[in-house]
């Protein structure tokens, strides 16, 4: 029996020591700042992106969720820190999903770091407009 | 155990005491009584002796006759059976009955089915401890009640219910009273022949029997019978029909011999633990017990914590087992019904864990869930959002 299967071993790491949980220093061109929920007593992500130019400089999350969403969390702002700010446009999670093994039962937990994601480049194109 | 893995989750199974490993092995090595019981045969006579010591040495336990005990394959058939079997019996009397939310689910979604069924099922809520007040049950009570189902110690937060002043006053009215005892018996002081209970169910391996064999206590005296809700063989005063298991009859027999031998030992032992366990603790931000802490036994500690997910609480708890009051893997995240049903919101009952713990658990078990439990909380804390709603 494999009693470490529901969390892999990347779940386990990002979920002891989430590098990007926090808050941002408020040194960036542009701070944005999402607030997104499962529901009024369910999954909460705050994020946060520091842009400089066109360029997320730094990324941080706050969270109450589950092992996987953590973990999803703190990939994501790993692969977007250092990215160009267009890439939270329809940032796709399948990659996260897939390198996490979430299972499919969670998925929905998973789209409320697209729903954050989103929330993020509809913030910057309304104050770049 | 594998690993490192400390155990408190005494409530939902307990290890197998090894002189009850023992005794199920001789049954099961070669010459052991392998043999069907119900055979009239030398061999089949050698399981059937078997078959009643271990009928005997419960019955020892709970204070009944051996003839009022009916093996099942554990509490949630004697559960099933109780009702459903009781209900039947009773249907031209009347079809009203009664039980709480906060029961196990072997019994509420046997309540429901027969409320599918015609039946008109009143649930009685419990107070914020978890504990039901005896004057809302009576208030209650009508001519057509034919039975009423509470549990003796709740399996998420151990508040014990007066299950003698329940069974005072359904006696009193000529209606049956049945308990899930299956988190009390073999642990709590039971003496059936001085207590106005009618049916009892309980399960082996909540007191170190083996797991898939159970009872069902039925009194004698009149009207205190149930339709059985499997057909076959004679078996069981034609009541619970199949070939009995007789290497896990003989594991419950022993596992109840031990139990009754070394209760007084055992509470006290776990009173210790959950002091412990208490007072390590306590001091955590916002931590709520859940269910009342003095009618409780003391083998089961409930505990919630606002701020933090209880999927991510049990994660941050290994190595200890324990239970969360979360299902984790639901989308929906749904959270403890019977700590809903105390009043506690879907945050705090998702947060919920359940340390529960027994003979084999030590002080040092304690002392490590004690540092888990308060890394868990800090960190998820601390990484968690400032303001939450539910929180």
């Amino acid at each position: 029996m494999n009693a470490t299967a529901a969390y892999n071993e990347a779940v386990r790491r990002h979920f002891a020591d989430p590098q990007h949980a926090g808050d941002l220093q408020k040194d960036h061109d542009l701070t944005l700042v999402a607030d997104v929920s499962e529901s009024a007593e369910g999954a909460h992500i705050v994020m946060s992106a520091g842009i400089r130019g066109d360029t997320i400089a730094a990324m941080a999350f706050r969270v109450r969720g589950c092992p996987h969403l953590i973990a999803a969390l703190e990939l994501a702002c790993r692969i977007l820190t250092g990215q160009p700010v267009a890439s939270l446009e329809n940032f796709d999670s399948a990659n996260i999903t897939q390198e996490l093994s979430v299972p499919v039962e969670k998925a929905g937990r998973i789209l409320l770091l697209e729903d954050a994601l989103a929330a993020l480049w509809a913030q910057y194109v309304s104050i770049e407009d | 155990m594998s690993g490192a893995a400390v155990y408190l989750d005494f409530a939902a199974t307990t290890p197998i005491d090894s002189r009850v490993a023992d005794a199920m092995h001789s049954c099961l090595s070669p010459g052991g009584a392998f043999a069907n019981p119900a055979s009239i045969h030398i061999a089949g006579r050698v399981s059937a002796a078997l078959v009643e010591q271990a009928r005997q040495r419960l019955a020892d336990l709970l204070g009944a006759a051996p003839h009022c005990l009916i093996w099942t394959s554990g509490a949630t058939e004697s559960d099933n059976l109780a009702i459903a079997g009781a209900a039947g019996l009773r249907a031209h009397r009347g079809k009203h009955l009664i039980t709480m939310p906060t029961e196990h689910k072997a019994v509420t979604e046997t309540f429901r089915h027969l409320e599918k069924s015609g039946y008109d099922v009143t649930w009685l809520k419990p107070d914020a401890e978890g504990l039901l007040a005896i004057d809302e049950l009576e208030a209650q009570l009508r001519e057509d009640t034919q039975l009423v189902s509470v549990m003796h110690v709740n399996n998420e937060t151990g508040v014990i219910q007066d299950v003698r002043r329940i069974g005072e006053i359904c006696r009193a009215r000529d209606i049956l009273f049945h308990t899930d005892a299956a988190q009390s018996v073999g642990k709590l002081p039971l003496d059936l022949s001085e207590m106005p209970i009618d049916l009892l169910s309980l399960t082996a391996h909540k007191f170190h029997g083996p797991q898939g064999i159970g009872a069902l206590y039925i009194a004698d005296r009149p009207g205190c019978k149930v339709l059985p809700i499997m057909h076959g063989g004679g078996q069981e005063r034609r009541m619970r029909p199949g070939s009995l298991p007789v290497h896990q009859i003989v594991g419950a027999g022993t596992a109840a011999g031990i139990a009754r031998d070394q209760m007084a030992a055992d509470l006290l032992h776990v009173t210790t633990l959950r002091d412990r366990l208490w007072q390590g603790i306590q001091d955590v931000s916002g931590i709520l017990c859940n269910g009342s802490f003095d009618h409780a036994y003391p083998g089961i500690l409930n505990l919630s914590v606002p701020g933090v997910e209880g999927e991510s609480l049990m994660l941050g708890l290994e190595p200890v087992c324990a239970a969360s009051g979360s299902a984790c893997n639901s989308t929906s995240g749904e959270s403890s019904y019977v700590l809903r049903a105390l009043g506690r919101n879907d945050a705090l009952a998702q947060s919920a864990i359940r340390f529960s713990f027994g003979r084999t658990t030590t002080n040092d078990d304690i002392d490590v869930a004690i540092e888990r439990y308060r890394w868990a909380v800090d960190h998820l804390r601390s990484i968690a959002p400032l303001h939450s709603p539910g929180c």
